[in-house]
């Protein structure tokens, strides 16, 4: 078995361990989308408008919702690193002839499968029970960047569950983000009709990027240039968060 | 002689977060034959961890160099890593899962086959009496088995090198000795065997070469009867007399031993001085008392390290 196998198979095994963690990353995003979805729908009369375009909310929140099981699964699974701690293997995982980023990736990789079932269940659902107009030919580039985001948003809460000794302390990091990176992206509203300083960060939030690149590959919409930019910069996010996850282990004393 | 591991002149620096600096290695040097059973002796904050952790490369030195069969801890991580089977000193298992995963896990994550890893599992189950528990979740057991289980891993691979930080702290005197006893027949089978032990008797009895560190300098190092000539003016001595009573005691007090234990008829004393003028005492008294039996020996790994332990202050 190669190293990232070995972790993906000893990530499987944990994860399977506790459905409820499973249940909370693959459901939970989708009652969003039925609740959440529903209700803005009722209160904002049937349509946003999106490059001229008009969605129903419902399809609108679509792409957000995928956004946040990509967050939601890459935060359970940086939680694991706590888990690791709390039982004495973290340390012990460090000595095995795995490579730091074979290691990190080889965690993630289960749980990019987790993500990428939950964004299909949230898009046969977003279809079949709202009728979101979903762009079929594009969906191995959903899955692309529901992988990379999901990669790139695992490393990222890596960096702070390995280099935080207090669980608690790493609890707030999570919940600020939740807040921040949330709702101060693209996620549940345009942000063309926001004032300039509510756009500014939310234009350098890779959420942003992320569900701009969803909206177009499950939609249709957004600009060809920008959405380059911002592919380009979901992946550099990643690839740098990678750097600092292995920085972090290595320096894990 | 094949060196299995090598350090030279090894630094350790932390920074604490106030600002202050703490010196956790401070110029360690030392070589290990393959096939040898090497031990790190030293009281907590000693620095025998740490060594550990940057032997298997969770923590990175200061300067100075460490390399495991050659690989260099800091250049060459994951071949020194290649090289190794680590238990640490903190219990480590992965407690959601049973223990026939923990340990099949261990063997796939450091290469083993499944079938290979299968085999293994039948034999490393056997000796460390995990058969009944097999199924069981690694979280509802004891402390105990859990560091059987931890130990039990390493025996999953063939890794040339073996390291043990206080590994058979938390084991029953039974599984204690079979661990013992496994890891003399591994280094007699070419393994390299590092560990750190604060049961002195432990490195006494398994160990072909010691270190003492202490504040993160090398104090003392050595084969035993190396270490033994540091204390040449030490040496332990066991009477048996006829009988302890009367003044006895107080007679043996005025001979002024560093240590002195009566257990019935017997008598135990360690020494620090010129042992004719000792002997020479000593005959007088077996004119009063009778002395049965008479032994001279050196001391043991613990009075020559609470000896070296002293001098330090």
């Amino acid at each position: 078995m190669t190293g990232i196998g070995a972790v993906f198979y000893r990530d499987y095994r944990q994860r399977m361990t506790n459905i409820g963690f499973v249940f909370w990353d693959l459901f939970v995003p989708l009652a969003y989308l039925v609740l959440f979805g529903m209700g803005f729908e009722r209160m904002l009369g049937g349509s946003v408008a999106v490059e001229g375009r008009a969605f129903g909310y419902t399809a609108f929140l679509l792409p957000g919702v995928l956004g946040m099981v990509t967050f939601s699964v890459a935060m359970n699974t940086s939680w694991g690193f706590f888990m690791d701690k709390d039982s004495g293997i973290f340390y012990e995982l460090l000595t095995y002839p795995i490579t730091r980023p074979q290691l990190l990736i080889g965690k993630i990789s289960f749980n990019v499968l987790l993500a990428v079932i939950g964004s299909v269940l949230a898009v046969v659902l977003g279809v079949v029970a709202m009728g979101a107009p979903i762009r079929w030919d594009l969906l191995p580039l959903t899955a692309a960047i529901v992988t990379a985001a999901t990669a790139g948003w695992f490393f990222l809460f890596s960096v702070f569950a390995i280099k935080l000794a207090r669980m608690d302390a790493f609890n707030t990091v999570l919940s600020a983000a939740y807040i921040l990176l949330m709702f101060l992206s693209s996620m549940f509203y345009p942000l063309s009709d926001l004032p300039i300083w509510f756009r500014v960060p939310a234009y350098l939030n890779p959420m942003t990027w992320q569900v701009d690149l969803l909206r177009f590959s499950l939609l249709g919409v957004g600009s060809p240039k920008t959405l380059l930019i911002e592919g380009v910069a979901v992946v550099v996010f990643a690839v740098i968060c990678l750097f600092l996850a292995v920085r972090a282990l290595n320096r894990a004393d | 002689m094949t060196v299995a591991i090598e350090v030279e002149d090894l630094q350790k620096v932390y920074r604490t977060s106030n600002g202050g600096v703490v010196r956790a290695l401070d110029g360690v040097s030392f070589k290990v034959p393959q096939g040898r059973i090497f031990g790190l002796l030293g009281p907590n904050g000693a620095g025998k961890s740490t060594l550990v952790k940057i032997l298997s490369t969770i923590t990175p030195h200061t300067s100075g160099r460490a390399a495991v069969r050659g690989f260099d801890v800091a250049r060459q991580p994951l071949a020194a890593r290649q090289q190794l089977a680590v238990v640490l000193q903190q219990t480590a298992t992965e407690n959601l899962l049973t223990v026939r995963d923990n340990l099949l896990i261990y063997a796939y994550l450091h290469g083993v086959k499944s079938h290979a890893a299968h085999e293994r599992l039948q034999t490393v189950v056997e000796e460390f009496e995990l058969g009944s528990q097999l199924r069981d979740t690694v979280q509802e057991l004891s402390l105990g088995t859990k560091r059987r289980i931890q130990v039990a891993k390493i025996f999953m691979l063939d890794a040339p090198v073996i390291m043990l930080d206080e590994a058979t702290t938390g084991m029953d005197p039974l599984m204690k000795r079979r661990v013992m006893d496994r890891l003399r027949a591994e280094a007699r089978q070419g393994r390299t065997i590092l560990l750190t032990t604060q049961v002195l008797s432990e490195a006494e009895e398994l160990c072909e070469s010691i270190m003492i560190l202490d504040r993160g300098r090398s104090m003392a190092s050595g084969t035993l009867p190396e270490l033994r000539k540091l204390s040449t003016h030490m040496f332990r001595v066991n009477l048996l007399f006829a009988d302890t009573n009367g003044d006895l005691v107080s007679k043996l007090e005025a001979l002024q031993p560093v240590k002195l234990q009566v257990d019935g008829n017997t008598v135990e004393m360690v020494f620090q001085g010129e042992e004719a003028s000792l002997l020479g005492r000593l005959a007088e008294i077996s004119r009063e008392t009778p002395i049965l039996q008479f032994e001279v020996r050196g001391p043991t790994l613990e009075e020559i390290f609470i000896r070296l332990m002293k001098e330090k202050g």
